[in-house]
């Protein structure tokens, strides 16, 4: 999962940038854009007069001192956040941002186990209806407040404010009725019914514990400069182009898995928005940024081959990427049809081609590093002769003039919608189409932009759909399985449910679903996401893809770039320069 | 302009007091009628624009509440959707939030950005310099850019009118996203002398976004000014000028390269359009702050407000440079100004 190569060499090309202050970095930068004549010379002149150093860079490694101070650049591709509160809507680019300034209650590690974190211990009532938090009674926010058990009231306040518009944050909070002060530092949450994905999604930077003064002064400003405890604070946002972050210089409530104490080593960090692919690589291979994400296959099998640079590309939690089969009308309303098309359709040869090897396969509808995922490799493999079996056993048995099968004078076709939003690419499609057509089936791709993909895929109006949810927690499967989730309010409204199987096997899903995210009992919470996603193997509602990913590349004397569990997003705590 | 024979405007000066009075009367009449006939049919065309872009909008597949949500693919439940839509107020008539749209437009008011939370004139306001010099700098660059190729290629005979010629076509042809990569991948990654982006402070930052908008535009203007730089070099008033012993090069820097400026002057109107759609592609290649990448990040999650606001404020500019860019083709062209 994580394939960073660490590969030491010094950069003759590239004077060391001096770390500290603002006006050293721009000297630094100023320094590499030297006309071409000036800057071979003096790759030369470092090149002779520093012929061991690189030998002695290169024996220090890694085992060298962290080196505090300078600034790191981060270029990232994801879109600009409306807001850099991450309880305001909730998405990916805020989680990625946020990551560096705000912290949950609880810690998930890598194993799905939930730990204390800005929480110091927790207790669940007997009827599981009351969860007592007590907060840890050293922590204060970057702007002085301290954390309490009314900093735990405000926040669930805040979520549940419609004029705040959470749409994931609203979301963890759903079954807490009410939270009440029970001492200065423990706050007892009240629920309308047994949620046993809360303190996961407590465990979630989409669900982070802000510093009550700072909410109190509305999601408008609050969304300009959020103040949680993280090892960064928000210095400033120019839009479109950049947000300062400047070190929390009394920070002292690292996660269990960080790598050192006390605050972190960079002083300031530059988070660009660079949303084009190609010019992103390209500012991380010239030195103008050390981090990029979003890095695109392509690039990081050059990456692997640069040695200035290394790469780090980890999984999210959730449900994979995945492309899920409308039930609700012809062909793929037959069990038989959407499992023949499974079976036809090669994902392994796609990713090697298409994704150059740097993506593993996914065979569970749960990512790989969500808890209780269940790999099913024999459920999702290829069998083109088991998908014309299914296919003749359907009745699709006749043959139209381009090949395909016909019933009853119709073609065997359906349509997939792609955006590049879902990081599926048509050229994957084409495969698929090309692979279905040998088995008969038509395949339809209608490229879309990201609001009509959606508009699309609130009316039902496709065979399939990518998609995927991120999520730390096995519940993921009860808002995107569960049947209840099939209806919208409004005609073509949102539905998160989007295979759309009613009947007897859609309420054996259910009922699976509904016991596990109620039990009591973790060992026999496993058993029933276990057996819920066995059923929703059966009856081949989507076809997993691969997990969703973080994708770094970064400069190789970047030090201590690390992926956060549970949502695997990156975190500069650790992170130095080495550069001296 | 003393050796110009086409200068027509010498018959003013022989011409007698009073004349010239009621002449001016008539001509200030003729000015202030057009220009009234301007404003209004500026008036006409922003309430044609704001209203083709506004059901445009409304019409497209998409749901704006996702964009006060935080975009296309946000995870918000139907309840929390209902409730958004009636915070504002998008569950009521299609024609009732055009009228109130349409009412605030007149006073100037721009209503809010859904995803941003912010006022859209200040969203604007924030982002139109950024696009401005970008595009001024562009037009001037490829000004100069034009009007050299076009001196030398007209003058340096055969070989030179191929070469400018293939020059011109095929800069005009470069789609920006491709020659912004292009200029990435020379400048910046190889001989690494400037920056691949474009947010860094200092001048060095604008100088690839500048020639990539630059570059396609003077192939066009090259054109254009090339012919009627090579019609002017061969026309009767060229051949008294060499007669007279004017040199080649006196000649063409002194008369032909007016008479190649005025395309080109007439044509800056439509560059200036041109060139805002370019900074869409151009400002989200070098990730450089400004109206297009606005555009597109709007367009894109349906933010209604600041769409329109785009759109109202990019026809407002293409009317203003239109009307100067005929006022500077009256300027260079004397027959212009009697006419």
């Amino acid at each position: 999962m994580k394939n960073r190569q660490p590969a030491y060499q010094a950069e003759p090309a590239n004077a060391p940038r001096s770390a500290g202050s603002p006006l050293a970095t721009t000297a630094g930068t100023l320094r590499k854009r030297l006309p071409l004549t000036v800057a071979a010379v003096g790759a030369l002149l470092v090149l002779t007069a520093c012929g061991g150093a690189v030998h002695a860079d290169s024996a220090q490694g890694p085992s060298r001192a962290p080196v505090s101070g300078g600034t790191l650049v981060y270029a990232t591709g994801d879109t600009e956040p409306a807001c850099l509160d991450p309880i305001v809507s909730g998405n990916v680019p805020q989680a990625l941002v946020s990551t560096q300034y705000l912290e949950p209650l609880f810690f998930q590690d890598e194993n799905g186990e939930v730990g204390p974190w800005l929480a110091k211990s927790w207790k669940w009532s007997k009827d599981r209806l009351a969860l007592d938090i007590t907060v840890r009674q050293d922590v204060h926010f970057t702007d002085g407040q301290q954390l309490n058990a009314e900093t735990i009231i405000r926040n669930v306040a805040y979520i549940k404010d419609p004029k705040t518009l959470s749409s994931t944050g609203i979301l963890a909070v759903e079954k807490v009725a009410s939270v009440e002060k029970i001492s200065e530092f423990t706050a007892r949450l009240h629920l309308s019914e047994p949620d046993n994905a809360l303190l996961e999604h407590f465990a979630q930077v989409w669900v982070p514990i802000q510093s009550q003064k700072a909410l109190a002064r509305g999601a408008e400003a609050n969304c300009l400069s959020p103040v949680g405890t993280g090892p960064f604070k928000v210095e400033s946002w120019s839009k479109q182009q950049e947000v300062v972050l400047t070190r929390n210089d009394d920070y002292h409530t690292p996660a269990p898995t960080a790598g050192h104490s006390g605050p972190a080593y960079m002083e300031k960090i530059i988070w660009r928005f660079l949303p084009d692919h190609a010019a992103r690589f390209a500012a991380l291979q010239s030195g103008e940024v050390d981090v990029i994400d979003v890095l695109q296959p392509q690039n990081a099998v050059a990456a692997k081959a640069d040695p200035a640079l290394d790469t780090l590309i980890g999984s999210r939690p959730g449900h994979v990427v995945n492309l899920t089969l409308n039930t609700t009308e012809d062909p793929f309303n037959d069990v038989r049809v959407r499992e023949a098309f499974v079976r036809s359709v090669d994902v392994d040869a796609a990713l090697k081609s298409i994704f150059m090897s740097t993506v593993p396969r996914s065979n569970s509808v749960l990512s790989s590093i969500t808890k209780f995922n269940r790999q099913n490799p024999d459920a999702y493999s290829t069998d083109v002769d088991k998908a014309n079996r299914l296919l003749d056993e359907a009745g699709w048995t006749a043959r139209d003039s381009e090949g395909y099968r016909t019933k009853d004078g119709q073609r065997l076709s359906t349509t997939a919608i792609q955006t590049e939003a879902v990081l599926v690419p048509v050229s994957v499609f084409e495969q698929f189409q090309h692979s279905a057509k040998a088995v008969g089936f038509e395949l339809v791709i209608n490229q879309e932009e990201p609001a009509s993909f959606n508009a699309k895929r609130y009316a039902w109006d496709y065979g399939i759909s990518p998609l995927y949810y991120t999520k730390n927690s096995p519940s993921v499967l009860n808002i995107v399985y569960d049947s209840a989730h099939i209806p919208s309010v409004i005609k073509g409204g949102y539905h998160a449910n989007n295979n759309g199987l009613t009947g007897p096997a859609a309420d054996a899903i259910d009922q699976a679903l509904r016991l596990a995210a109620t039990t009591g009992s973790e060992k026999e919470r496993g058993e029933l996401y276990a057996k819920a996603q066995q059923l929703i193997d059966k009856q081949y509602l989507s076809l997993p893809i691969f997990d969703q990913q973080t994708r770094l590349g970064f400069r190789s004397d970047v030090e201590g770039v690390r992926l956060l569990s549970p949502l695997g997003m990156p975190t500069f705590y650790d992170t130095w320069l080495d550069r001296s | 302009m003393s050796l110009d024979t086409d200068n027509r405007t010498t018959s003013h000066s022989i011409a007698a007091p009073a004349t010239r009075d009621t002449e001016a009367r008539a001509r200030l009449k003729t000015v202030l009628r057009l220009t009234g006939f301007r404003i209004l049919g500026a008036a006409g065309v922003l309430w044609a624009v704001a209203t083709l872009a506004f059901f445009a909008m409304r019409l497209v597949p998409g749901d704006p509440v996702d964009a006060l949500l935080g975009g296309p693919g946000n995870n918000a439940t139907e309840e929390v959707r209902q409730a958004t839509r009636e915070l504002n107020g998008l569950d009521r008539p299609l024609l009732v939030q055009y009228g109130s749209y349409l009412g605030k437009l007149v006073t100037g008011d721009l209503g809010d950005s859904y995803q941003l939370r912010e006022p859209v004139a200040q969203v604007l306001g924030e982002q139109l310099g950024n696009t401005l010099v970008l595009a001024v700098l562009a037009l001037a660059t490829a000004w100069v850019l034009a009007l050299a190729l076009a001196l030398w290629s007209a003058r340096g005979g055969k070989v030179a009118t191929l070469v400018g010629n293939l020059l011109e076509v095929v800069s005009a042809a470069v789609p920006h996203f491709w020659l912004g990569s292009l200029l990435i991948l020379v400048f910046s990654v190889s001989l690494q002398w400037l920056p691949a982006t474009s947010g860094a402070p200092g001048i060095e930052g604008l100088i690839l976004p500048v020639l990539t908008l630059a570059i396609p535009l003077a192939g066009f203007l090259g054109q254009v000014m090339r012919e009627s730089m090579l019609t002017a070099m061969n026309s009767p008033f060229a051949i008294s000028s060499r007669a007279r012993g004017e040199s080649e090069a006196s000649l063409s820097l002194r008369h032909a390269l007016r008479h190649a400026a005025l395309p080109g002057i007439g044509l800056s109107g439509w560059a200036m359009g041109s060139l805002i759609s370019g900074a869409v592609v151009v400002e989200t290649v070098f990730a450089r702050p400004g109206i297009g990448r606005t555009l597109l990040q709007s367009v894109l999650v349906r933010d209604v407000p600041v769409v329109l606001g785009v759109v109202v404020l990019v026809a407002a500019i293409y009317i203003i440079v239109t009307l100067l860019s005929d006022l500077a083709e009256r300027w260079a062209d004397p027959r212009l100004r009697a006419a």
